[in-house]
């Protein structure tokens, strides 16, 4: 098996376009959760969400521009990015042949296809637009990468609800490391704020209730009144190549990508399993080779929900046992939002900059701790120095596809 | 071809196919085939549904086949047409037989 580095980060988040921004925010614990102004935000109980500033006409000319999703927008801009931190320039015809796309989505086009369905229930008219179905389909984020891109090797789509890009990332990691694929652009990208979107998250009674002393503070992993996840959207991508063929053209490695654990719970439908987390974690140190006690922190999938938090509680402690209370463990989607399918992307990019910058990021809103959540989740203020070498970050579904990550700092 | 100057229908649809699909207005002669100025057959599907919407006309649900832009020209007058005829009254060819 061959070593994987990450040489390119590309975003477009709800906490800001380039690493260093969303670094910086995260560590400050600042918030990007705000009241949701979209029509028909009046009907929702709780009209929270994590937005982009992003508007896609800056980025496309008007021919392609019409064709995309906001989320295609997103992701073919973090792809840009992606490209353009790595430097790698452009392929040759051999190399475009052995460079693949990997991208996580949970939801794909609903935007379109909730304006499509505007017209045809809401406005009852038949005239829905010759556009929908290219740009509602899941793949077609990952298909413009490729077009813009002129990589010819996999194209491939992810849709495991809120894994969907922790599996985009750990197929790609596959591939690369086993020889099969030369680069890879992999992440995940999401636009999930149409209104039929939020209400249907509503329905489920998964999302939090506004904190009205501070919207912004509505959602608190892992605290005792924490009542739900609110809904962010953007995307996170990286490049990911050969260790030796980073070093040999001199790129800048922001880490390593040791390994992906994937399970499937195999049980209920939503709710979260401790077996099946422990075992992806499990997973995700047996592929990378190392043991328990070579991890110094954890991202977590943290999402606020009263049944992830004590259940990734739980799963923590069954796999990292006495050490467990002393790791740091990270839950930043109290400020970014969850991404759904891009979310697991999102955090392995925040995680990678903890290792980088040697800081473990805050898990913000958690003044009120929860008897059942009892490990150390660096609430409230980041910690310098407190990061180490090795982390892994969790990405957790609805359908019971976990995800892990394991990563390691560059130097 | 022989010169026409343009009609209105003419003048609407160049305007359409610069904003919405970029194409060089110089480019865009009567004998343009779309296909090459990147209207592709969705292209074409899409500029159909904005046609409607531009020139407040309900055209048939069925794909149609126009290569040039004075085919589109041709079709969108012709629908006009058509559409005016139907407001001023039913074409005696178009009574429903037995309703008398």
């Amino acid at each position: 098996m061959r070593r994987v580095a990450v040489t390119g980060i590309g975003l477009v988040s709800p906490l800001g376009h380039c690493a260093a921004e969303v670094f910086e925010r995260a560590r400050s614990g600042r918030s990007a959760v705000r009241q949701l102004e979209i029509p028909g935000a009046h009907r929702l109980l709780a009209p929270l969400a994590a937005t982009v500033e992003f508007d896609g006409a800056e980025h496309f000319e008007p021919p392609q521009f019409r064709l995309l999703d906001r989320g295609s927008q997103f992701a073919v801009v973090a792809a840009r990015r992606a490209l353009a931190d790595a430097g790698c320039g452009l392929l040759s015809d051999q190399e475009r042949g052995r460079a693949g796309v990997f991208l996580g989505t949970g939801m794909g086009g609903t935007m379109s296809i909730d304006d499509g369905y505007q017209t045809l229930y809401g406005d009852n008219s038949d005239r829905i637009k010759p556009m929908m179905i290219l740009k509602g389909m899941h793949n077609a984020p990952a298909a413009w990468i490729g077009i813009e891109l002129g990589w010819l090797g996999p194209n491939l789509t992810y849709s495991t609800a809120c894994s969907s890009s922790s599996v985009a990332i750990g197929e790609a990691w596959l591939r690369l490391a086993s020889g099969s694929l030369d680069v890879a652009i992999a992440g995940g990208s999401e636009a999930p704020l149409s209104l039929g979107s939020l209400k249907a998250w509503e329905a489920m009674h998964t999302l939090a209730k506004v904190d009205f002393a501070n919207p912004a503070t509505s959602c608190k992993p892992f605290a005792r009144n924490r009542s739900g996840m609110v809904l962010g959207e953007g995307a996170a991508l990286v490049v990911l190549e050969p260790w030796d063929h980073a070093l040999a053209r001199g790129a800048a490695i922001h880490g390593e990508l040791l390994g992906y654990g994937l399970t499937n719970d195999a049980g209920h439908i939503a709710r979260p399993s401790v077996e099946g987390q422990a075992a992806a974690m499990a997973a995700a140190l047996a592929s990378a080779g190392i043991a328990a006690d070579q991890v110094d922190s954890i991202n977590a999938h943290g999402t606020g929900t009263q049944a992830n938090d004590v259940a990734e509680t739980a799963a923590i402690k069954r796999v990292f046992g006495a050490r467990a209370p002393r790791l740091p463990i990270s839950a930043t989607k109290a400020l970014h939002g969850h991404l759904l399918g891009a979310a697991g992307a999102l955090e392995f990019v925040l995680a990678l900059l903890a290792l980088k910058h040697q800081v473990a990021l805050p898990t913000m809103h958690l003044a009120i701790p929860d008897p059942d959540c009892d490990l150390d989740y660096v609430g409230g203020v980041a910690r310098v120095g407190a990061a180490g070498r090795t982390m892994v970050t969790n990405s957790f579904a609805f359908g019971g596809s976990n995800a892990v990550l394991a990563l390691r700092a560059a130097d | 071809m022989k010169f026409t100057s343009p009609n209105d229908t003419d003048i609407r649809i160049r305007a359409m196919l610069v904003r919405d699909f970029k194409i060089d207005p110089s480019s865009l002669r009567l004998d343009s085939r779309l296909e090459d100025l990147g209207v592709d057959s969705i292209g074409m599907a899409e500029l159909i549904f904005n046609v409607e919407d531009e020139f407040g006309l309900k055209l048939p649900d069925v794909a149609v086949q126009l290569s040039t832009l004075a085919e589109v020209i041709g079709f969108i007058d012709n629908a006009l047409a058509e559409q005016r005829a139907a407001a001023a009254g039913p074409h005696p060819a178009e009574a429903v037989p037995g309703a008398t």
